[in-house]
């Protein structure tokens, strides 16, 4: 039991792995096949008619019959360059003809009946190996004469591979001139086009590294792609011409290319670069110093037995690092840079193959021409991953907003309960300070009216009572309303409703405001400060009608200010007989003036009141701000 | 106290209120000062009384047991444009008087109010002016404040109100008198009632058919 469930997930884990490795590496067998197909298909044609395939040879002082394409030995000296010699048939009448030559090397100097027509020493760029530059020349017809012509065919050669010639075409230039037009396209137009995506490449990657520093992957590939154009267009020297010691070792720079791809593939797949992947720089740097110490041919030596292997082992290193890639995170990235890593190699093989003569017919050299595919799904998977990053972006950015509304709703409704709290909490006080009012006033009015009217009582008791229970309703209502802390909007109903009760009793009221705007403004004014000032206005006209007799109540409203804010102050006034003060707490008088300094405690307001012979005076001084609890309720 | 009109005839009142109790009081407040009170005490009641003729002033209750005295109001509006119309109020509820003010009432009437000013109030506004409270002034005022949610109530067209009328409404609902409110805004006493009854005449709004009506009359829409 225990061992099966120990093994079960080391299977589980081992058998996606196989899973996934295994239909990748038939696919890449199948590219390879492709590869090879499309090599074979893509083989450029020459016109056969044309060819020149029979010379004899003269070599190191012996001549002999040889068959084009050939392969020299490799030398170093150029002092007796191998001398092809052949002859071809003109038939007078047929107009400009040329010779072609589609692959040679290293150098060819082209002589038709002893006159020199085409030396491709003077194209230096058509003398590198790794480039197959085909040559086309104009015979001038004043060379040819009818039936046989000699050409004869000097190939200079500076190792360290073997000099090779290929066939060679003689025939009308309208003939020939397709076939080298196409090879010019196949191996000279193309590589420059590429060349310059890797230059326009190497700008973004060196951008992208300028600006996301942290990212050291970005660099690497530039420095990389730098060195494959630097090596592109680097015109190499040509011997005997004085070489340029730094032009050779930056051709010879192929494999510090190559390790500098493989630095990035693995930190572009995440991996942890190992401590000793600096041993893959070691080839390029020995080619470099050797180059820069040492004059030719040990350059080239050393190139061909160090360079060029390490690039196959960095391809090979590549396409481990892909595969596992491809293994591990399954994406299109590494998928496409795998795939092209496959066709690079399968070049690479081909070129090797080529060199050891394994495949005799055919020195073109496609590594570099198929590096682009490379360039290509580098570029695709840069810009692959930058667009995910950018989606990642968006959603990150999304997923931001999504949350922070969230956060709002969730603050939002917070608030509402909140204030749907306060809100209601206001209520409660407001209803119980409402329902305190009506008890004490409304209430006992109408229960004196049913007390009135139970004990038969009719007339002018039940009726006042009932009027001031209406009165009391009105003031409640009134108070209610939303008066913007206008007082004044509240002393102006209150002032209909004294004049009412006044008018009966034929007692003029007179009403004076000091200033046209009335009193302050009180934002803090509630119902129950206004319900407490104008009973004590109530209050004192009351007693003025019950008790002191008067003719006249002078009502003056007036807005004080002692520099500390403006405050108000109403003041009633009657003309009547007054009343002791001292029997307080005995009448109902007195009762009702204990009332009204509650009331004016209650709201932070001063009452002052005077009694004398000639009037009673009851002065209330409004508080600069009212107080928002009920502190003095009790 | 003899109140009649000035060419001497008859006031002739239509008193709707279903309460009996509140139609004798407010009844015999009104003859006692010598008006020719008519009373009814149901909107059908009032409908017949109407169609035998029209009264100088009607003044009516808004509740009544076979319908709202807004109906009544504005039918009478409508058919006897030289009819004072009065509402009855309990405890001079602004939303009810303003409904009625702008279906053609032009004033109010507590009904607790004291023999002398129920007589008072009928013969101002037969007089034309028309009775306004402090807080039927405070309510309109505030309807004339652009506020960002229209607040509960009856729609009235404050659009109208000149800046002049605004100001005198401020003043009642702030408790001056007509003559403080004449001398701040430096006009003559005697015009500010006629203010007062424009104010009215201004809220009243008509019907969607009266204005269609008004529309074909004036030849700005063809049928």
């Amino acid at each position: 039991m225990s061992e099966i469930a120990a093994k079960a997930p080391t299977r589980t884990r081992r058998r996606p792995f196989v899973s996934r490795l295994v239909p990748y590496l038939l696919l890449q067998a199948l590219i390879v096949i492709a590869t090879i197909l499309g090599l074979r298909l893509l083989q450029p044609s020459d016109p056969e008619d044309f060819a020149l395939s029979g010379f004899s040879l003269r070599e190191d002082g012996t001549t002999r019959a040889v068959t084009l394409p050939h392969f020299t030995s490799s030398r170093y000296s150029l002092a007796d360059p191998p001398l092809y010699a052949g002859t071809f048939t003109f038939r007078s009448g047929d107009a400009g003809w040329s010779v072609f030559l589609p692959r040679f090397s290293n150098a060819v100097e082209v002589a038709v009946n002893g006159v020199v027509v085409l030396d491709s020493r003077r194209d230096a760029n058509a003398n590198r190996q790794d480039r197959n530059t085909p040559q086309i020349a104009a015979i001038p017809s004043s060379l040819l004469h009818d039936g046989s012509n000699a050409i004869t065919v000097r190939l200079f050669v500076w190792g360290p591979l073997k000099g090779f010639l290929d066939t060679v075409y003689v025939g009308p230039d309208a003939a020939l001139r397709p076939a080298f037009e196409t090879r010019t396209l196949l191996f000279v137009t193309l590589p420059v086009v590429f060349s310059a995506w890797q230059s326009i490449l190497a700008v973004i990657l060196a951008i992208m590294w300028l600006m996301r520093r942290h990212e050291p992957v970005y660099a690497v590939l530039a420095v990389a792609m730098v060195l494959g154009v630097v090596q592109a267009f680097v015109s190499p020297p040509v011997p005997p011409a004085t070489p340029s010691r730094l032009a050779a070792v930056l051709l010879a720079s192929a494999p510090t290319e190559s390790a500098l791809i493989v630095v990035f593939s693995v930190l572009f797949f995440g991996w942890r670069w190992p401590r000793y992947g600096a041993l893959l720089f070691a080839p390029g740097l020995i080619v470099f110093v050797v180059g820069l110490i040492a004059g030719p041919p040990l350059p080239r030596i050393l190139f061909l037995v160090l360079g060029i292997p390490t690039v196959g082992v960095c391809l090979l290193l590549m396409a481990c690092v892909t595969a596992a890639a491809v293994v591990r995170r399954q994406d299109a990235a590494s998928f496409t840079i795998g795939c092209a890593v496959t066709i690079v190699l399968t070049c690479w093989v081909h070129d090797m193959l080529s060199v050891f003569e394994i495949m005799p017919n055919e020195r073109t050299f496609l590594s570099r021409l198929s590096y682009s595919a490379m360039l290509v799904a580098i570029g695709a998977g840069l810009t692959w991953r930058f667009a995910r990053a950018l989606n990642q972006v968006d959603s990150f950015a999304g997923q931001l907003v999504a949350r922070v509304r969230e956060a709002e709703e969730r603050l939002k409704a917070s608030f509402a309960r909140e204030e749907a709290r306060a809100r209601a909490a206001a209520l409660a006080n407001e209803r119980t300070r409402l329902m305190r009012d009506l008890h004490d006033g409304l209430g006992g009015q109408l229960i004196s009216i049913v007390a009135l009217s139970e004990r038969g009582q009719e007339g002018a008791t039940i009726t006042d009572a009932a009027r001031a229970a209406l009165k009391d309703l009105r003031l409640v209502i009134d108070s209610m309303d939303d008066i913007g802390g206008d007082l004044m909007l509240a002393l102006g109903s209150w002032r209909e409703r004294a004049a009412m009760q006044l008018r009966p009793h034929d007692i003029a009221l007179d009403w004076r405001v000091a200033t046209p705007q009335g009193l302050p403004l009180h934002p803090e004014l509630r119902p129950w400060h206004v319900i407490q000032i104008v009973r004590i206005l109530d209050e004192a006209v009351t007693n003025a009608v019950k008790h002191a007799a008067a003719r006249h109540i002078a009502v003056t409203i007036e807005t004080h200010d002692d520099g500390q804010g403006p405050y108000g102050v109403i003041s009633i006034a009657d003309d009547g007989k007054g009343f002791a003060l001292a029997d307080e707490g005995m009448s109902q008088t007195a009762r009702g003036l204990r009332n009204m300094r509650s009331r004016a405690a209650r709201c932070g307001a001063l009452l002052d009141l005077t009694s004398d012979a000639s009037g009673v005076r009851v002065r209330l001084q409004l508080p600069q701000v009212f107080p928002d609890s009920d502190a003095a309720a009790g | 106290m003899t109140d009649q009109g000035e060419t001497g005839e008859t006031v002739t009142i239509l008193l709707v209120e279903d309460d009996a109790p509140t139609c004798w009081r407010l009844q015999d407040a009104l003859v006692k000062a010598a008006y020719e009170v008519r009373t009814a005490g149901s909107l059908g009641e009032a409908r017949s009384a109407l169609a035998a003729g029209a009264p100088r002033v009607l003044l009516t209750d808004l509740r009544l047991p076979d319908g709202h005295g807004v109906e009544l109001i504005r039918e009478t509006r409508r058919r006897f444009p030289d009819t004072e119309i009065m509402v009855i109020s309990a405890l001079g509820d602004e939303e009810s008087v303003i409904s009625a003010i702008t279906v053609g009432a032009t004033g109010y009437l507590l009904k607790d109010a004291f023999p002398t000013d129920i007589a008072t109030t009928v013969r101002d506004l037969v007089a034309g002016h028309s009775p306004i409270s402090a807080s039927i002034a405070r309510f309109i005022v505030r309807r004339t404040q652009n506020s960002a949610e229209p607040p509960p109530g009856p729609v009235l067209n404050t659009a109208k109100l000149t800046p002049r009328e605004i100001d005198i409404l401020w003043g009642i609902a702030k408790g001056f008198s007509y003559a403080e409110i004449a001398s701040h805004l430096g006009l003559s006493r005697q015009t500010v009632p006629g203010h007062i009854k424009n104010i009215y005449r201004k809220l009243e709004v008509h019907t969607r058919s009266e204005a269609v009506f008004e529309a074909v009359q004036q030849g700005l829409i063809k049928l």
